[in-house]
Protein backbone atom coordinates (compact mmCIF):
# COMPACT_ATOMS: atom_id res chain seq x y z
CA UNK A 1 0.00 0.00 0.00
CA UNK A 2 1.38 3.42 -0.94
CA UNK A 3 1.73 6.17 1.61
CA UNK A 4 -1.06 8.08 -0.14
CA UNK A 5 -3.43 5.11 -0.02
CA UNK A 6 -2.62 4.63 3.65
CA UNK A 7 -3.50 8.20 4.63
CA UNK A 8 -6.48 8.47 2.28
CA UNK A 9 -7.93 5.28 3.83
CA UNK A 10 -7.48 6.76 7.28
CA UNK A 11 -9.41 9.88 6.25
CA UNK A 12 -12.17 7.66 4.89
CA UNK A 13 -12.35 5.78 8.20
CA UNK A 14 -12.69 9.16 9.91
CA UNK A 15 -15.63 10.01 7.65
CA UNK A 16 -14.09 12.18 4.96
CA UNK A 17 -13.49 11.41 1.30
CA UNK A 18 -10.17 12.67 -0.05
CA UNK A 19 -10.30 15.28 -2.80
CA UNK A 20 -7.82 17.50 -4.62
CA UNK A 21 -8.02 21.09 -3.44
CA UNK A 22 -6.59 24.17 -5.08
CA UNK A 23 -5.70 26.62 -2.35
CA UNK A 24 -6.80 30.22 -2.80
CA UNK A 25 -4.40 32.93 -1.68
CA UNK A 26 -5.82 35.00 1.16
CA UNK A 27 -5.02 38.27 2.87
CA UNK A 28 -5.99 39.81 6.20
CA UNK A 29 -6.44 43.55 6.61
CA UNK A 30 -4.42 45.00 9.48
CA UNK A 31 -7.08 47.23 10.92
CA UNK A 32 -4.71 48.79 13.45
CA UNK A 33 -2.87 50.37 10.50
CA UNK A 34 -5.73 51.18 8.16
CA UNK A 35 -9.46 51.21 7.66
CA UNK A 36 -10.74 47.94 6.14
CA UNK A 37 -12.90 49.50 3.41
CA UNK A 38 -10.15 51.94 2.43
CA UNK A 39 -7.63 49.14 1.93
CA UNK A 40 -10.14 47.10 -0.09
CA UNK A 41 -10.81 50.10 -2.34
CA UNK A 42 -7.09 50.77 -2.80
CA UNK A 43 -6.40 47.17 -3.76
CA UNK A 44 -9.36 47.09 -6.14
CA UNK A 45 -8.07 50.28 -7.78
CA UNK A 46 -4.82 48.42 -8.47
CA UNK A 47 -6.80 45.75 -10.32
CA UNK A 48 -6.77 43.18 -7.52
CA UNK A 49 -10.12 41.41 -7.35
CA UNK A 50 -11.04 40.41 -3.81
CA UNK A 51 -13.64 38.04 -2.45
CA UNK A 52 -14.73 38.40 1.16
CA UNK A 53 -14.09 35.28 3.24
CA UNK A 54 -17.52 34.71 4.81
CA UNK A 55 -16.25 33.29 8.09
CA UNK A 56 -13.55 35.93 8.78
CA UNK A 57 -14.06 39.58 9.71
CA UNK A 58 -10.89 40.91 8.07
CA UNK A 59 -10.10 38.14 5.58
CA UNK A 60 -10.33 38.26 1.78
CA UNK A 61 -9.44 35.75 -0.91
CA UNK A 62 -7.50 37.01 -3.90
CA UNK A 63 -9.87 36.24 -6.72
CA UNK A 64 -7.66 37.68 -9.43
CA UNK A 65 -4.47 39.73 -9.55
CA UNK A 66 -2.05 40.45 -12.38
CA UNK A 67 0.84 40.79 -9.97
CA UNK A 68 2.05 39.51 -6.63
CA UNK A 69 0.08 40.86 -3.69
CA UNK A 70 3.33 40.56 -1.73
CA UNK A 71 4.88 43.43 -3.67
CA UNK A 72 2.39 46.28 -3.41
CA UNK A 73 3.05 49.51 -1.49
CA UNK A 74 0.03 48.64 0.67
CA UNK A 75 1.63 45.33 1.66
CA UNK A 76 5.01 46.94 2.35
CA UNK A 77 3.26 49.56 4.47
CA UNK A 78 1.70 46.84 6.62
CA UNK A 79 -1.89 47.60 5.62
CA UNK A 80 -2.53 43.89 5.08
CA UNK A 81 -0.82 40.54 5.58
CA UNK A 82 -0.82 37.49 3.36
CA UNK A 83 -2.28 34.74 5.52
CA UNK A 84 -4.10 31.57 4.55
CA UNK A 85 -7.80 31.64 5.47
CA UNK A 86 -7.82 28.79 8.02
CA UNK A 87 -4.63 30.15 9.60
CA UNK A 88 -6.50 33.37 10.35
CA UNK A 89 -8.89 31.54 12.70
CA UNK A 90 -6.83 30.76 15.86
CA UNK A 91 -6.04 34.36 16.86
CA UNK A 92 -9.73 35.28 16.61
CA UNK A 93 -10.72 32.74 19.28
CA UNK A 94 -9.41 34.49 22.39
CA UNK A 95 -12.25 36.15 24.26
CA UNK A 96 -10.44 39.38 25.12
CA UNK A 97 -6.91 40.45 24.21
CA UNK A 98 -6.51 44.18 24.82
CA UNK A 99 -3.95 44.90 27.55
CA UNK A 100 -3.39 41.19 28.15
CA UNK A 101 -0.11 39.31 28.47
CA UNK A 102 0.03 36.86 25.60
CA UNK A 103 2.41 34.07 24.61
CA UNK A 104 2.81 33.07 20.97
CA UNK A 105 4.78 29.89 21.52
CA UNK A 106 5.81 28.97 17.96
CA UNK A 107 5.73 32.34 16.28
CA UNK A 108 7.63 32.45 12.97
CA UNK A 109 6.92 33.64 10.30
CA UNK A 110 4.77 35.91 12.47
CA UNK A 111 1.42 36.11 10.66
CA UNK A 112 -0.50 35.17 13.79
CA UNK A 113 1.73 37.34 16.00
CA UNK A 114 0.80 40.37 13.87
CA UNK A 115 -2.84 39.32 14.01
CA UNK A 116 -2.70 39.13 17.81
CA UNK A 117 -1.04 42.58 17.98
CA UNK A 118 -3.74 43.84 15.65
CA UNK A 119 -6.51 42.52 17.92
CA UNK A 120 -4.69 44.04 20.91
CA UNK A 121 -4.28 47.34 19.08
CA UNK A 122 -0.61 47.20 20.10
CA UNK A 123 -1.55 47.25 23.80
CA UNK A 124 -0.42 44.76 26.46
CA UNK A 125 2.52 42.45 25.82
CA UNK A 126 3.14 39.60 23.40
CA UNK A 127 6.06 37.28 24.02
CA UNK A 128 6.85 35.42 20.79
CA UNK A 129 9.10 32.36 20.79
CA UNK A 130 10.84 30.79 17.83
CA UNK A 131 13.21 27.87 17.98
CA UNK A 132 15.13 28.37 14.73
CA UNK A 133 17.47 31.33 14.74
CA UNK A 134 17.35 31.84 10.98
CA UNK A 135 13.57 32.37 11.26
CA UNK A 136 14.07 35.18 13.79
CA UNK A 137 14.92 37.64 11.00
CA UNK A 138 11.75 36.91 9.04
CA UNK A 139 9.78 37.38 12.25
CA UNK A 140 11.52 40.70 12.99
CA UNK A 141 10.89 41.97 9.44
CA UNK A 142 7.25 41.00 9.70
CA UNK A 143 6.87 42.94 12.99
CA UNK A 144 8.65 46.03 11.65
CA UNK A 145 6.72 46.05 8.36
CA UNK A 146 3.38 45.76 10.18
CA UNK A 147 4.38 48.34 12.81
CA UNK A 148 3.89 45.97 15.72
CA UNK A 149 5.21 47.59 18.90
CA UNK A 150 3.94 45.42 21.78
CA UNK A 151 5.99 42.28 21.10
CA UNK A 152 9.28 40.85 22.32
CA UNK A 153 10.74 37.91 20.41
CA UNK A 154 13.03 35.22 21.82
CA UNK A 155 15.09 32.57 20.10
CA UNK A 156 13.76 29.88 22.42
CA UNK A 157 12.20 26.44 22.34
CA UNK A 158 8.50 26.46 23.27
CA UNK A 159 9.22 23.35 25.36
CA UNK A 160 11.25 25.62 27.68
CA UNK A 161 8.71 28.45 28.04
CA UNK A 162 8.77 28.15 31.86
CA UNK A 163 12.31 29.56 31.74
CA UNK A 164 10.73 32.94 30.96
CA UNK A 165 9.39 33.04 34.55
CA UNK A 166 6.18 34.62 33.31
CA UNK A 167 2.50 33.74 33.51
CA UNK A 168 0.21 34.58 30.60
CA UNK A 169 -3.49 35.44 30.26
CA UNK A 170 -3.62 33.92 26.78
CA UNK A 171 -1.39 31.35 25.11
CA UNK A 172 -1.37 30.55 21.41
CA UNK A 173 0.03 27.11 20.65
CA UNK A 174 0.26 26.99 16.86
CA UNK A 175 2.41 23.92 17.23
CA UNK A 176 4.81 22.38 14.69
CA UNK A 177 2.89 19.64 12.89
CA UNK A 178 2.93 17.21 9.98
CA UNK A 179 1.09 19.69 7.76
CA UNK A 180 -1.30 18.52 5.07
CA UNK A 181 -1.30 17.67 1.38
CA UNK A 182 -2.99 20.91 0.30
CA UNK A 183 0.03 23.08 1.05
CA UNK A 184 2.65 20.54 -0.04
CA UNK A 185 2.21 18.63 -3.28
CA UNK A 186 4.75 16.00 -2.17
CA UNK A 187 3.16 15.55 1.24
CA UNK A 188 2.07 11.94 0.75
CA UNK A 189 5.47 10.81 -0.51
CA UNK A 190 7.30 12.56 2.33
CA UNK A 191 5.19 11.69 5.36
CA UNK A 192 4.94 8.50 7.35
CA UNK A 193 2.83 7.57 10.36
CA UNK A 194 6.06 7.59 12.42
CA UNK A 195 6.42 11.33 11.63
CA UNK A 196 2.88 11.85 12.85
CA UNK A 197 3.58 10.03 16.12
CA UNK A 198 6.84 11.92 16.64
CA UNK A 199 5.10 15.26 16.07
CA UNK A 200 2.26 14.26 18.41
CA UNK A 201 4.80 13.59 21.20
CA UNK A 202 6.45 16.97 20.63
CA UNK A 203 3.04 18.68 20.64
CA UNK A 204 2.19 17.11 24.01
CA UNK A 205 5.42 18.48 25.45
CA UNK A 206 4.59 21.96 24.14
CA UNK A 207 0.99 21.66 25.39
CA UNK A 208 2.27 20.73 28.86
CA UNK A 209 4.62 23.72 28.93
CA UNK A 210 1.96 26.03 27.47
CA UNK A 211 -0.55 25.08 30.19
CA UNK A 212 2.14 25.49 32.85
CA UNK A 213 2.81 29.14 31.89
CA UNK A 214 -0.91 30.01 31.62
CA UNK A 215 -2.56 31.82 34.53
CA UNK A 216 -5.41 29.97 36.24
CA UNK A 217 -8.55 30.80 34.28
CA UNK A 218 -6.42 31.78 31.28
CA UNK A 219 -7.10 30.71 27.69
CA UNK A 220 -5.02 28.44 25.48
CA UNK A 221 -5.68 28.14 21.77
CA UNK A 222 -4.19 24.99 20.25
CA UNK A 223 -3.92 24.76 16.46
CA UNK A 224 -2.34 22.55 13.82
CA UNK A 225 -2.57 22.35 10.05
CA UNK A 226 -2.51 18.55 10.29
CA UNK A 227 -5.41 16.24 9.44
CA UNK A 228 -4.09 13.44 11.61
CA UNK A 229 -6.12 12.80 14.81
CA UNK A 230 -2.97 11.89 16.77
CA UNK A 231 -1.93 15.56 16.50
CA UNK A 232 -5.42 16.88 17.12
CA UNK A 233 -8.32 15.19 18.94
CA UNK A 234 -6.14 12.49 20.54
CA UNK A 235 -3.76 15.13 21.93
CA UNK A 236 -6.63 17.15 23.34
CA UNK A 237 -8.19 14.02 24.84
CA UNK A 238 -4.85 13.33 26.50
CA UNK A 239 -4.60 16.97 27.72
CA UNK A 240 -8.05 16.79 29.36
CA UNK A 241 -6.87 13.82 31.41
CA UNK A 242 -3.27 14.85 32.08
CA UNK A 243 -3.35 18.64 32.33
CA UNK A 244 -5.57 20.95 34.31
CA UNK A 245 -7.73 22.12 31.38
CA UNK A 246 -11.20 21.92 29.90
CA UNK A 247 -12.35 22.47 26.32
CA UNK A 248 -14.25 25.70 25.69
CA UNK A 249 -17.03 26.27 23.19
CA UNK A 250 -15.91 28.16 20.08
CA UNK A 251 -17.91 29.61 17.26
CA UNK A 252 -15.91 29.42 14.05
CA UNK A 253 -15.67 27.78 10.64
CA UNK A 254 -15.23 24.00 10.65
CA UNK A 255 -16.85 20.75 11.72
CA UNK A 256 -17.15 19.40 15.25
CA UNK A 257 -14.07 17.60 16.56
CA UNK A 258 -14.16 13.80 16.28
CA UNK A 259 -15.18 11.99 19.45
CA UNK A 260 -14.62 8.51 18.04
CA UNK A 261 -11.23 7.93 16.45
CA UNK A 262 -10.34 4.51 14.97
CA UNK A 263 -12.77 2.86 17.39
CA UNK A 264 -11.59 4.75 20.45
CA UNK A 265 -14.15 6.84 22.34
CA UNK A 266 -12.83 10.24 23.37
CA UNK A 267 -14.07 12.78 25.91
CA UNK A 268 -17.38 14.17 24.65
CA UNK A 269 -16.20 17.78 25.13
CA UNK A 270 -13.85 17.30 22.17
CA UNK A 271 -16.73 17.94 19.84
CA UNK A 272 -16.30 21.61 20.85
CA UNK A 273 -13.03 21.60 18.88
CA UNK A 274 -13.14 22.44 15.17
CA UNK A 275 -11.75 20.20 12.42
CA UNK A 276 -11.48 21.76 8.97
CA UNK A 277 -11.22 19.24 6.16
CA UNK A 278 -9.62 20.69 2.98
CA UNK A 279 -12.14 22.47 0.78
CA UNK A 280 -12.17 26.25 0.68
CA UNK A 281 -9.08 26.26 2.87
CA UNK A 282 -6.22 23.96 3.77
CA UNK A 283 -6.78 21.29 6.41
CA UNK A 284 -6.78 22.64 9.95
CA UNK A 285 -7.64 21.84 13.55
CA UNK A 286 -8.26 24.33 16.31
CA UNK A 287 -9.56 24.33 19.85
CA UNK A 288 -9.71 26.56 22.90
CA UNK A 289 -8.79 25.29 26.36
CA UNK A 290 -9.24 26.99 29.70
CA UNK A 291 -6.84 26.35 32.54
CA UNK A 292 -8.81 25.41 35.61
CA UNK A 293 -8.18 27.04 38.97
CA UNK B 1 25.04 58.36 24.18
CA UNK B 2 22.06 56.09 23.64
CA UNK B 3 19.95 58.80 22.08
CA UNK B 4 22.58 60.76 20.18
CA UNK B 5 22.50 58.75 16.96
CA UNK B 6 18.70 58.84 16.87
CA UNK B 7 18.44 62.55 17.71
CA UNK B 8 21.07 63.43 15.11
CA UNK B 9 19.30 61.38 12.49
CA UNK B 10 15.90 62.93 13.21
CA UNK B 11 17.43 66.44 13.20
CA UNK B 12 18.52 65.90 9.57
CA UNK B 13 14.86 66.28 8.63
CA UNK B 14 14.61 69.50 10.60
CA UNK B 15 12.40 67.58 13.01
CA UNK B 16 12.15 66.66 16.68
CA UNK B 17 10.17 63.81 18.11
CA UNK B 18 9.42 63.11 21.75
CA UNK B 19 11.21 59.92 22.80
CA UNK B 20 11.37 58.76 26.42
CA UNK B 21 15.06 57.90 26.81
CA UNK B 22 14.36 55.72 29.84
CA UNK B 23 12.42 53.35 27.61
CA UNK B 24 15.01 53.08 24.85
CA UNK B 25 17.04 49.90 24.98
CA UNK B 26 20.15 49.10 22.97
CA UNK B 27 20.51 45.42 22.11
CA UNK B 28 23.70 44.65 20.16
CA UNK B 29 23.82 47.51 17.64
CA UNK B 30 20.04 47.96 17.54
CA UNK B 31 17.79 50.44 19.32
CA UNK B 32 14.28 49.65 20.51
CA UNK B 33 11.62 51.81 22.16
CA UNK B 34 9.70 49.72 24.67
CA UNK B 35 6.26 50.46 26.05
CA UNK B 36 6.05 50.72 29.86
CA UNK B 37 4.48 47.27 30.07
CA UNK B 38 7.04 45.70 27.79
CA UNK B 39 9.88 47.29 29.73
CA UNK B 40 8.47 45.92 33.00
CA UNK B 41 7.45 42.48 31.80
CA UNK B 42 9.65 41.32 28.91
CA UNK B 43 12.47 39.11 30.16
CA UNK B 44 16.04 39.97 29.20
CA UNK B 45 17.72 38.39 26.19
CA UNK B 46 15.15 39.35 23.58
CA UNK B 47 15.99 39.28 19.89
CA UNK B 48 13.58 42.06 18.88
CA UNK B 49 11.25 44.11 21.07
CA UNK B 50 8.79 47.00 20.99
CA UNK B 51 9.23 49.64 18.32
CA UNK B 52 12.47 49.01 16.46
CA UNK B 53 14.13 52.39 15.89
CA UNK B 54 17.25 51.54 13.92
CA UNK B 55 20.77 50.15 13.99
CA UNK B 56 24.24 51.61 14.23
CA UNK B 57 26.90 50.30 11.89
CA UNK B 58 30.26 51.99 12.31
CA UNK B 59 29.51 55.71 12.33
CA UNK B 60 26.28 55.34 10.36
CA UNK B 61 22.74 55.09 11.70
CA UNK B 62 20.28 52.95 9.73
CA UNK B 63 16.73 53.95 10.66
CA UNK B 64 13.78 51.61 10.82
CA UNK B 65 10.58 52.35 8.95
CA UNK B 66 8.83 52.61 12.32
CA UNK B 67 11.14 55.53 13.20
CA UNK B 68 10.58 57.18 9.81
CA UNK B 69 6.80 56.92 10.32
CA UNK B 70 7.19 58.53 13.75
CA UNK B 71 9.17 61.42 12.22
CA UNK B 72 6.56 61.73 9.45
CA UNK B 73 3.88 62.37 12.08
CA UNK B 74 5.77 65.48 13.27
CA UNK B 75 6.79 68.69 11.54
CA UNK B 76 9.62 67.65 9.24
CA UNK B 77 11.01 67.94 5.71
CA UNK B 78 8.52 66.06 3.56
CA UNK B 79 7.80 65.62 -0.13
CA UNK B 80 4.54 64.19 -1.41
CA UNK B 81 4.94 62.36 -4.71
CA UNK B 82 2.48 61.06 -7.29
CA UNK B 83 1.39 57.44 -7.74
CA UNK B 84 3.79 56.50 -10.54
CA UNK B 85 6.75 58.15 -8.86
CA UNK B 86 5.84 56.41 -5.58
CA UNK B 87 5.97 53.04 -7.30
CA UNK B 88 9.33 53.80 -8.92
CA UNK B 89 10.68 55.07 -5.58
CA UNK B 90 9.70 51.81 -3.86
CA UNK B 91 11.58 50.01 -6.63
CA UNK B 92 14.70 51.91 -5.57
CA UNK B 93 14.62 54.74 -8.14
CA UNK B 94 15.42 58.42 -7.60
CA UNK B 95 12.75 61.10 -7.95
CA UNK B 96 12.23 63.45 -10.94
CA UNK B 97 10.92 66.94 -10.26
CA UNK B 98 7.76 66.26 -12.28
CA UNK B 99 6.71 63.55 -9.81
CA UNK B 100 6.56 65.93 -6.82
CA UNK B 101 3.09 67.04 -5.78
CA UNK B 102 3.88 68.97 -2.59
CA UNK B 103 6.94 70.40 -0.83
CA UNK B 104 8.92 72.41 -3.33
CA UNK B 105 10.95 74.62 -1.00
CA UNK B 106 13.70 72.19 0.04
CA UNK B 107 17.30 72.98 -0.76
CA UNK B 108 20.23 71.01 -2.13
CA UNK B 109 21.72 68.83 0.60
CA UNK B 110 18.53 68.62 2.70
CA UNK B 111 17.21 65.25 3.74
CA UNK B 112 13.53 64.65 3.27
CA UNK B 113 10.90 62.05 3.98
CA UNK B 114 9.06 60.79 0.93
CA UNK B 115 5.30 60.40 1.28
CA UNK B 116 2.71 59.01 -1.12
CA UNK B 117 -0.63 60.64 -1.91
CA UNK B 118 -2.10 59.07 1.24
CA UNK B 119 0.62 60.75 3.36
CA UNK B 120 2.22 57.39 4.16
CA UNK B 121 5.98 57.39 4.54
CA UNK B 122 7.71 55.40 1.81
CA UNK B 123 11.28 56.18 2.86
CA UNK B 124 13.69 59.09 2.64
CA UNK B 125 16.09 60.76 0.25
CA UNK B 126 18.55 63.59 -0.24
CA UNK B 127 17.76 66.73 -2.25
CA UNK B 128 20.15 67.09 -5.20
CA UNK B 129 19.05 70.53 -6.50
CA UNK B 130 17.22 73.46 -4.96
CA UNK B 131 13.68 72.45 -5.79
CA UNK B 132 12.23 75.93 -6.23
CA UNK B 133 15.00 76.97 -8.64
CA UNK B 134 15.23 73.83 -10.74
CA UNK B 135 13.42 74.49 -14.06
CA UNK B 136 13.90 71.06 -15.65
CA UNK B 137 11.01 68.80 -14.64
CA UNK B 138 12.79 65.78 -16.09
CA UNK B 139 15.78 66.13 -13.81
CA UNK B 140 16.47 63.85 -10.84
CA UNK B 141 16.05 66.09 -7.82
CA UNK B 142 15.90 63.57 -4.95
CA UNK B 143 18.30 60.71 -4.48
CA UNK B 144 16.70 57.61 -3.00
CA UNK B 145 18.47 56.58 0.20
CA UNK B 146 15.99 54.16 1.74
CA UNK B 147 12.56 52.94 0.66
CA UNK B 148 10.05 50.33 1.87
CA UNK B 149 11.00 48.02 -1.02
CA UNK B 150 13.90 47.23 1.31
CA UNK B 151 11.66 44.69 3.07
CA UNK B 152 11.64 42.59 -0.10
CA UNK B 153 15.37 43.11 -0.73
CA UNK B 154 16.13 42.01 2.85
CA UNK B 155 14.17 38.80 2.34
CA UNK B 156 16.17 38.06 -0.81
CA UNK B 157 19.47 38.82 0.93
CA UNK B 158 18.58 36.66 3.90
CA UNK B 159 17.42 33.81 1.74
CA UNK B 160 20.65 33.98 -0.34
CA UNK B 161 22.71 34.06 2.85
CA UNK B 162 20.88 31.01 4.16
CA UNK B 163 21.34 29.13 0.90
CA UNK B 164 25.03 29.98 0.99
CA UNK B 165 25.29 28.89 4.62
CA UNK B 166 23.64 25.57 3.95
CA UNK B 167 25.92 24.97 0.97
CA UNK B 168 28.97 25.75 3.07
CA UNK B 169 28.06 23.71 6.10
CA UNK B 170 25.11 21.63 5.00
CA UNK B 171 23.07 22.89 7.96
CA UNK B 172 21.91 26.02 9.76
CA UNK B 173 24.65 28.22 11.12
CA UNK B 174 25.14 31.50 12.92
CA UNK B 175 23.84 34.44 10.89
CA UNK B 176 25.84 37.34 9.54
CA UNK B 177 27.64 39.32 12.25
CA UNK B 178 25.34 42.32 11.67
CA UNK B 179 22.48 40.36 13.21
CA UNK B 180 24.41 38.34 15.75
CA UNK B 181 23.70 38.79 19.43
CA UNK B 182 26.54 39.96 21.64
Amino acid sequence: MSSKEFFVNRYKTLGWIYKEVKLKQAIRINTMNANRDTVVKRLESLGIMLEKIPFLKDGYWIHKSKFSVGATAEYLLGLYSIQEAAAQIPATLFTELEDKTVLDACASPGGKTVQLANRMNNSGVIVALELKQRKMFALANQLERNRVTNTATYNMNAKEATKLNMKFDCVLLDVPCSGNYVTDKDWFSKRTIEDVHRNARLQRQILTEGVEVTKHGGEIVYATCSLEPEENELNIDWAIGALNVEVEEINCHGEKGLTTVFGKELDSSIEKCRRIWPSQTQGFFVCKLRKLA
Amino acid sequence: MTMKEIKDFVAQFDARIPLDESRIVRNRNRYYLLSKKLKQQAPKGFFYAGAYLGAVKGAAFFPSFILLSMVAESKANKLVIDKKTAWLFICGRDIFKKGILKGNNLKKGDYTLILNEHNECLGFGKIMHNLREEPDVNKVVVKNILDIGDFLRREKRQSKRQQHSSRVQGRDRTPHKYFRRS
